[in-house]
């Protein structure tokens, strides 16, 4: 067995029931910081993983430029709150798989927040972020869903707007609400949908139009020097 | 913010520190303790950031009214009713309860503020480079390309304005202008990182186990700060598991006083937010008298 998987086991079977005990057993208000300390667990994973296969040079380098330009896409477009961010980490999922798509989200929302601010939500953005890149990888891994820029476009507008965004409004949910109850958080998730939307239709025009382009040249580079090729299509990078 | 003088000691005495203070200011609802969370997060961040800080703090407080307003409507136990409202009724207890919610939320926001000015990346990076070698360097590459490709959207802007492909008035014009740029950009940026990639293999990356230049060495100081933080914090965790920082809204509110042994527990966490304050202060003191000598 990987020490990876062994790792993963030890998270889900061990680490993640013992934060939950122990966080209902602290007086309080304690749901931000078990679901945020459970949040920050399932992180450990993917980078040990990753961590594990000792990335090539060239790997590397391609995996940082992709981080680099979802977090710079911002100045390229000039119109405030028009964020490529999500739709430049789904391409990198979609050419490279699903698990080149979690770390792209995952690092380029913490280097993101170099930028502006660390905050509560740093760990969740992480994941929430590193979620769209995977899920946008398995769904367009082994030609589950035809990589064209209609398809795309509509992936990357729902994905936004009924998952990356709840998926942060839970951030805010557990953060501010002293009882959680069904309600509560509905109104969080109603009142965060018109800000997921915005940001949805951003994702899904910049996918449309510039999906297809960054995938071929994308792979381009994959089929010019080889790198980030997957295993006979097994998913794996 | 390299006059700080907290910003100066080892990255792993500052890292632990927000830990602690951010932990407790989670952890706690205690009113006494959140006030003293606010203050030595406030005044550590003034310190910091100066005049600016001072609009940033403006902005939280409508932010703190807000939710405690809020928050009697989602939650309505508690025996006071000051009123209804929608046909439910809003509660004194629920209205303490938003008050110290939307105070934890404050102060961490505050800590924050500290961290981003003391915990910049590269100190960051070189804590945890040891740990997670490859994460750390993907970190460091990432944080290094980020401006690259800022300073290289805006030549590409200037380029494609030159020869009349500028972004016009219309969100359109906009838009396919902004899918332009990033389309050169990705090029560009894509050759460049096979460039860095083979740069980095030619000069012997992966060959062996990767060792990291380390600037920062823990110094006796180090050592005796970290010692009087933990011997705090431990203080403050012991009251704390005694019963002294409990606090209670809903249904009935019911706070731990802070007499006695509890008092110890309270003096020991004002003393642990002042640390870096205080080691503020004390450097700036310092610096004009010596000063004032010459």
């Amino acid at each position: 067995m990987k020490k990876s998987h062994i790792a993963t086991l030890i998270v889900f079977l061990a680490v993640i029931p013992l934060t939950l005990a122990l966080g209902s057993r602290l007086s309080g208000r304690t749901y931000y910081v078990s679901s945020t300390l459970v949040i920050a667990e399932l992180l450990i994973p993917f980078f040990l993983a990753f961590e594990g296969r000792r990335p090539q040079a060239r790997e590397l380098a391609v995996l940082a430029v992709l981080c680099a330009l979802a977090v710079a896409g911002r100045v390229a477009i000039p119109i405030p709150g028009f964020k490529a961010i999500f739709a430049i980490i789904m391409i990198a999922g979609i050419a490279f798989g699903p698990e080149a798509g979690f770390l792209v989200g995952a690092i380029s929302a913490l280097a993101s927040n170099f930028f502006y601010s660390q905050g509560p939500y740093t760990p969740w953005q992480m994941m929430a972020y590193g979620a769209g890149g995977m899920l946008a990888g398995f769904l367009f891994d082994k030609n589950r869903l035809p990589r064209k820029p209609a398809v795309m476009g509509v992936f990357g507008f729902l994905a936004v707007a009924f998952f990356v965004g709840p998926l942060l409004d839970t951030c805010s949910v557990f953060l501010v609400l002293s009882k959680i109850s069904l309600k509560g958080a509905l109104a969080f998730y109603i009142s965060g949908f018109s800000v997921n939307v915005t940001q949805a239709i951003a994702t899904g025009i910049v996918l449309l139009l510039l999906g297809r382009p960054l995938l071929e040249k994308l792979e381009r580079i994959q089929t010019k020097y080889g790198i980030l090729e997957a295993e006979e299509g097994s998913g794996q990078i | 913010m390299t006059e700080d003088a907290f910003s100066k000691r080892h990255p792993a005495v500052n890292f632990l520190f927000f830990v602690g203070a951010i932990g407790f200011a989670v952890l706690i609802q205690h009113p006494v303790y959140l006030l003293a969370g606010a203050l030595g997060a406030g005044i550590y961040y003034l310190l910091l950031s100066g005049r600016k800080g001072w609009k940033r703090i403006g902005m939280l407080l409508p932010l703190f009214l807000l939710l405690t307003a809020v928050n009697p409507l989602f939650n309505t136990y508690g025996k006071r009713v000051l009123f209804h409202i929608f046909g439910r009724p809003y509660t004194l207890e629920a209205l303490l309860y938003g008050g110290a919610i939307a105070g934890v939320l404050v102060v961490m926001l505050l800590w924050f503020g500290c961290y981003n000015a003391v915990m910049t990346g590269d100190k960051f990076t070189s804590l945890f480079g040891n740990l997670i070698p490859s994460l750390s360097l993907l970190l460091v590459m990432v944080l290094r390309m980020i401006p690259g490709l800022i300073r290289k959207a805006g030549q590409i802007t200037l380029a494609r304005k030159a020869i009349g492909l500028g972004a016009g008035e219309q969100n359109r014009d906009k838009i396919r202008h902004g899918m332009g740029v990033l389309s050169a950009l990705t090029d560009w940026a894509l050759e460049g990182s096979i460039v860095t990639g083979d740069s980095m293999r030619a000069r012997g990356y992966g060959s062996g186990k990767r060792t990291s230049f380390q600037i920062y060495r823990m110094k006796p100081g180090d050592w005796c700060l970290l010692a009087l933080m933990g011997l705090l914090a431990a203080a403050v965790i012991a009251v704390s598991c005694l019963g002294a920082t409990s606090a209670e809204f809903t249904p009935v509110l019911s706070i731990a006083p802070v007499s006695g042994i509890y008092a110890l527990g309270f003096a020991a966490y004002c003393l642990y937010l002042l640390l870096p304050s205080a080691l503020h202060i004390k450097e700036e003191l310092q610096w004009r008298r010596s000063r004032s000598r010459i």
